[in-house]
């Protein structure tokens, strides 16, 4: 098998939400001495990226894109036994988590999916994160960006107070801030003085690679 | 004219004396009465109290039972997890589906026995005494795709709708039967109309036909059921992209309150022309917005979805999805207002 046959299944896999394909492709293509990092970029993220935008076109759905999530963190982590994560380059660092009092993460899970497969370093800080701690992993991990999710009109504030604690520490300007959830607009993002407002996971990924772009 | 001959009119899609009101006074009611939300969701009394002081000091027109949407899930052995100033949760990391051969174990039970539901059928009876000869009580009933997730976790549950769908349908079959139950003891309650929340039946969530194959087929019978027992169905989806079409074939419903313009429609003038005869619309001013917005923002808000949907009556003046719980009473005074205001009927 050629590369572009390669990576063509390793495509297929993602988008066919198919586990056993997407190993299988990857012994195939230890066998045929492919550069595993490429099989990943060319195949499995190519995949991802076009479920993402088949996702943000309404072609395909949640249960879809987050079985096709799971194959992919899979076929990532077997790539990353093989090589070494240090290996695979990456175009920017984000930390995400869901602020303080909200348990939802399902949409935060697959913005780091996705995220993560558009080759930007994800610290996934979890659910129920106080906006100091967020500060804080971007500053420790040395983050580009700080993405906030909240589900709940009790728990949007939250968002307003990462922005609060960035102002103060004098930090705002070192890092791109986006807002998501269900109750989060536009508007709230302009009020509290977020960078963007991200309607879902494939909305971030062309945010955050606009900014890269721009780098 | 009372606020029942108000709703009444309106659901013939007629006109009444002006835009009946409805900003979804659920969880911040208990600021009324000044409990924690944990009381509020636990004893019926103080909720149905505060519910109460909430409808009249506000002066919406209805009273719709919401407590929040683990009430059924935790009746099957679903750990909660209640806190002071935000809603009860399913405990995340203990599910009581842990596989998807448990889906198996959940068995038909009885509402009037277990503890939140029978609350819940309490909390009814006691609004419907309260109140029940001037307005409507609706019941809240969560769909039994919504407290399976519940159970089973959000994630988990849709990826076992790809893998193995045919495991979950025993639990659903259950639950609906359960359902049936609750339904019934809730309109004995004196619940005029049963409200289902059908979350997850939005095109930003699921596609039409998974949705009706692994809950339409049984809300659809939850519906008949209802009118069975002469109440009326009305539903609820605050997801973005809801399915009108596909929900008005499988329940029929009286009512629709909804949060974002559906799915196949364009704009507030394209449900109006769409739906508007078919089904009473109640909406849709999103709580998000009430919360970042001015008092004259919220004004034209309101101005704007009341002169798309007035006309000919079938209107509800209402918040898409719960009004925001960390709020005071002032803004759902405002929406209140300009029902009563530019919401009249000449």
């Amino acid at each position: 098998m050629n590369k572009e046959q390669l990576f063509k299944i390793a495509y297929d896999s993602i988008l066919e939400c198919n586990e056993d394909k997407a190993l299988q492709v990857i012994r195939d293509a230890q066998a045929n001495n492919l550069n595993l990092i490429e099989l990943l970029s060319m195949g499995f993220s190519a995949g991802i990226r076009e479920l993402g935008d088949l996702f943000g076109r309404g072609e395909i759905f949640l249960p879809e894109l987050i079985y096709s999530t799971e194959v992919m963190k899979i076929a990532t982590a077997a790539i990353e036994a093989n090589i070494g994560v240090s290996d695979i380059p990456k175009k920017g660092k984000m930390v995400i988590g869901t602020v303080a009092g909200d348990v939802h993460d399902i949409g935060k899970g697959i913005v780091c999916s996705l995220v993560k497969s558009n080759g930007i370093e994800v610290i996934d800080l979890g659910r129920e994160v106080p906006a100091l701690t967020f500060v804080e992993k971007a500053e420790e991990y040395a983050a580009d960006f700080i993405g906030s999710s909240a589900l709940l009109t009790t728990t949007m504030t939250e968002q307003k107070k990462i922005e609060d604690i960035l102002r103060k520490e004098g930090l705002r300007n070192k890092y791109k801030t986006l807002v998501g959830g269900a109750p989060v607009t536009k508007r709230w993002a302009e009020k509290i003085g977020a960078d963007a407002y991200c309607e879902d996971a494939s909305d971030t990924v062309h945010m955050i690679l606009g900014w890269v772009a721009k780098k | 004219m009372n606020s029942m001959e108000r709703i009444v009119l309106t659901l013939q899609h007629k006109e009444a004396d002006r835009v009946p009101v409805y900003p979804l006074l659920n969880s911040v009611s208990r600021k009324a009465t000044g409990i924690t939300y944990e009381e509020w969701s636990k004893d019926a009394k103080k909720c149905a109290e505060s519910i109460i002081k909430a409808t009249e000091e506000i002066g919406a027109d209805c009273i719709c039972t919401l407590v929040d949407l683990s009430v059924e899930a935790a009746d099957w052995g679903q750990e909660i997890v209640y806190h002071d100033d935000s809603a009860a949760n399913p405990a995340m990391n203990n599910r009581c589906i842990k596989n998807a051969d448990e889906y198996s174990t959940i068995e038909i039970i009885n509402p009037r026995e277990t503890p939140r539901m029978s609350e819940h059928i309490e909390l009814a009876r006691l609004l419907y005494e309260a109140k029940g000869q001037e307005m409507p009580i609706i019941g809240f009933v969560f769909g039994p795709l919504g407290i399976l997730s519940m159970m089973r976790g959000q994630e988990e549950m849709f990826m076992d709708l790809i893998k193995c769908p045919d495991k979950m349908q025993i639990a659903l079959r259950n639950i609906t039967e359960t359902l049936k139950e609750f339904c019934a003891a809730l309109i004995e309650s004196g619940c005029h109309a049963i409200m289902f929340d059908t979350l997850y039946a939005s095109r930003t969530i699921m596609s039409a036909k998974m949705w009706d194959a692994n809950e339409g087929i049984y809300i659809q019978e939850l519906c008949e059921f209802v009118r069975e027992k002469g109440a009326m169905v009305m539903l609820h989806n605050c997801g973005a992209g809801i399915y009108f079409k596909e929900q008005i074939e499988r329940m029929h419903p009286v009512a629709i309150s909804f949060q974002h313009i559906p799915f196949d429609c364009t704009d507030m003038d394209d449900v109006k022309a769409k739906y508007g005869d078919q089904v009473t619309l109640i909406g849709h001013i999103e709580p998000g917005f009430v919360f970042t917005a001015t008092e004259e923002e919220l004004r034209e808000m309101c101005r704007k979805q009341l002169d798309a949907y007035k006309k000919g009556g079938g209107y509800i003046l209402a918040t898409g999805c719960e009004y925001p719980a960390s709020m005071d009473f002032e803004f759902a005074k405002v929406i209140v207002d300009e029902a009563k205001n530019y919401g009249k009927y000449a």
